[in-house]
């Protein structure tokens, strides 16, 4: 289980990426990888393709991270879910909240 | 040197016999030529003096005869000839004869001829000899070729694509291609393609291609990013090629739904992003050296992310495209390359090719020629694969555990090892991990620990207070049990877990209405019961039992 962050070159696109388990042990790193985030960077992407497991505490932690940031950011986008992950965002509904990719 | 001599008469024969081994030659000898054909084989004679009159057979008859069976190897035949007529000797060189003898014999001149045919069947000998070598070495070369082609095509031949995404052509300078062109299907459904063009061509180009492929394969079923994909194929090419071998490459990544699409180009001439209306839109030159030249602590994994619609696509080529040359030495170029896309937008690969071919007109492929086009569209669903079947089999475990397992262990991820290690689980780990989780904390959460989920509301910090509290209530945690029973029930196809804690329990049925999107609690409550086809608490909530159906056909239906 990690989480990585990257910012492209052109500095337009941050993406987090979590390996593994997304779970309530990264509560405190997810929180603090976005926490910085400033004006110049307007697409966020949480790319998933290593995620193999969630939970509901990463339900929640998405959901606080829209809240935070809010309007400050151009896009907020779930990217490269497993079928089995991806699942699990369609049943809590998230592809109404957010762009699921 | 072995001389036969075939002479009728036998003065002749002893004169010249004595000469020839005074000058330590073997010779052999024959009466006729009835006589020396019989004996050829078993003299295996390097030179041949032939009386030409004689009877049975003459000597115009049998020289042609011992030339042929002497096979490739140059056999001089000296005509032994007292006739001095210019008919009878242009015969004699006529029938395959290479040299005269006059009559009667001059020991110096037989001797000075001898050496000088000995010469030219001495070098014969070894020309038939390095022939024979060479042939061997050109069969040994052909099959190991043979076998290398073999491996090569069964390596790349686990290429995975759909057609309406991805076109190639591919048309190598020889044999092997130093070009490599790789797909693969992510586990996300979407499309990998790999471009790649080694230095130079031909099978030293080639042989690169197999730890490539090997490594692209690997990366992608694992469903990696292009730019870690770069690394890992970048680090196992700067161990394994030479220093002044490389690999220019361009890795694509389209997700499944077709509107998101990475590249990591590294040494390779610019993709072109076009659009099926107007054209050229974008060139996107390699950011990147090739792979195989840079260290790990120097690569750079960066890569374009672009959002793509259906109309566009992407270009990727190799340097043989433009680099293709017609008969007054110049190239095709970018230039024309684009031209052709700006002339038509919806140009095929075909119509490209043609065009290449139609500049180069008669002259020779230089380069190994290789371009793919990428459609940015949806990929059609992956079919999971279902080979593990239920085994019919019914089990059961439990497991107990109390503050000091709480404290060390991770309960939920062992339990969920121990279910997958059944046969045809594994394609569930997903969804049970989800159910083990949230079954056990909120055992743990409000079983043994008393927390409320209602801090957890409106704030995010009120989020974080939360799992602080939990930490702190778990660090002084010193009693109290969660049992965990798995059961499986083969006739049902159902997995059925049972949570029992040792706390007091909780208002399940307050949580399991609360909508899951607005409130941060609950949440959890209300994803067991959508995951599981029969959910039900007991003793105030500190016992619940869940029934998760194992549906064959499609694991994740039960999802829906």
């Amino acid at each position: 289980m990690s989480l990585t962050t990257n910012l492209s070159a052109d500095g337009k696109n941050f993406t987090i990426q979590i390996k593994g388990k997304f779970d309530f042990n990264l509560v405190q790193e997810f929180r603090n990888a976005y926490a910085d985030i400033g004006e110049q960077t307007p697409k966020i992407v949480i790319d998933l393709r290593e995620t193999e497991y969630m939970d509901s505490s990463a339900l929640g932690m998405l959901l606080n991270m829209q809240k935070n940031l809010g309007t400050r950011v151009e896009s907020i986008r779930i990217a490269n879910c497993r079928p089995q992950i991806k699942k699990i965002l369609q049943i809590s509904r998230f592809d109404k909240k957010f762009d699921i990719d | 040197m072995q001389i036969l001599v075939v002479d009728d008469q036998e003065l002749n024969r002893t004169m010249l016999q004595f000469m020839l081994e005074s000058e330590g030659f073997k010779v052999s000898l024959a009466a006729d030529g009835e006589a020396a054909i019989e004996s050829f084989k078993e003299i295996e004679p390097d030179i041949i003096l032939l009386d030409v009159v004689m009877p049975k057979m003459d000597g115009y008859t049998v020289a042609p005869i011992l030339k042929k069976m002497a096979g490739d190897k140059h056999l001089p035949i000296i005509f032994i000839t007292a006739l001095d007529d210019q008919k009878s000797m242009l015969k004699c060189l006529e029938v395959g004869g290479d040299d005269f003898l006059a009559k009667p014999f001059d020991k110096v001149i037989l001797s000075a001829k001898i050496k000088a045919h000995s010469r030219s069947r001495e070098q014969s000998a070894r020309i038939s000899k390095q022939n024979a070598a060479l042939i061997y070495h050109q069969n040994q070369t052909e099959r190991e070729h043979q076998i290398v082609e073999h491996i090569f095509s069964n390596a790349l031949k686990s290429n995975n694509y759909e057609e309406h995404i991805v076109r190639h052509h591919l048309s190598p300078a020889s044999m092997f291609n130093g070009d490599l062109f790789l797909t693969n299907r992510s586990p996300m459904g979407g499309a990998y393609i790999l471009l790649g063009d080694f230095t130079g061509h031909g099978l030293a180009a080639a042989v690169g291609a197999l730890p490539t492929a090997q490594t692209f394969f690997t990366m992608t079923a694992k469903g990696l990013s292009v730019g870690d994909i770069a690394q890992e194929i970048n680090l196992q090419l700067l161990h394994l090629l030479p220093d002044d071998m490389f690999c220019a490459a361009c890795i694509v990544e389209l997700s499944s739904t077709g509107k998101t699409l990475s590249l990591w180009s590294g040494g390779m001439p610019d993709s072109l992003l076009l659009s099926s209306k107007s054209g050229l839109k974008k060139r996107i030159p390699s950011q990147h050296m090739a792979l195989g030249i840079l260290e790990a602590n120097e690569f750079d994994n960066d890569a374009y992310h672009l959002e793509v619609t259906p109309e566009e696509s992407i270009i990727l080529y190799t340097d043989g495209v433009i680099e293709a040359s017609n008969e007054s030495g110049d190239m095709f170029g970018q230039e024309r390359l684009e031209a052709c896309y700006q002339a038509n937008p919806t140009a095929a690969i075909e119509d490209i090719i043609r065009s290449l071919k139609r500049f180069s007109g008669t002259a020779e492929q230089e380069d190994d020629v290789s371009i793919a086009q990428i459609h940015c569209l949806a990929a059609t669903e992956v079919e999971q694969s279902n080979d593990d079947e239920l085994a019919n089999l019914p089990w059961q475990f439990q497991v107990e555990i109390g503050p000091e397992e709480i404290k060390s262990t991770d309960p939920v991820s062992h339990t969920l090892d121990m279910v997958s290690a059944f046969k045809g689980v594994q394609q569930h780990r997903s969804a049970l991990f989800l159910l083990l989780a949230e079954l056990y904390n909120n055992a743990l959460d409000h079983g043994l620990l008393n927390l409320d989920s209602s801090t957890k509301n409106d704030t995010e910090d009120g989020f974080f207070q939360y799992y602080c509290n939990r930490q702190e209530a778990l660090d002084n945690l010193n009693e109290g049990l969660i049992r965990i029973e798995a059961k499986f029930l083969p006739h049902e196809h159902i997995l059925q877990f049972t949570v029992q804690d040792s706390g007091q329990g909780f208002d399940y049925q307050a949580m399991a209405n609360l909508d899951n999107l607005n409130n941060q609690h609950g949440r959890g409550v209300s994803l067991i019961n959508e995951i599981c086809h029969h959910i039900e608490y007991s003793n105030g909530g500190s016992t619940v039992v869940v029934q998760y159906k194992i549906d064959q056909q499609q694991p994740t239906a039960n999802l829906l």
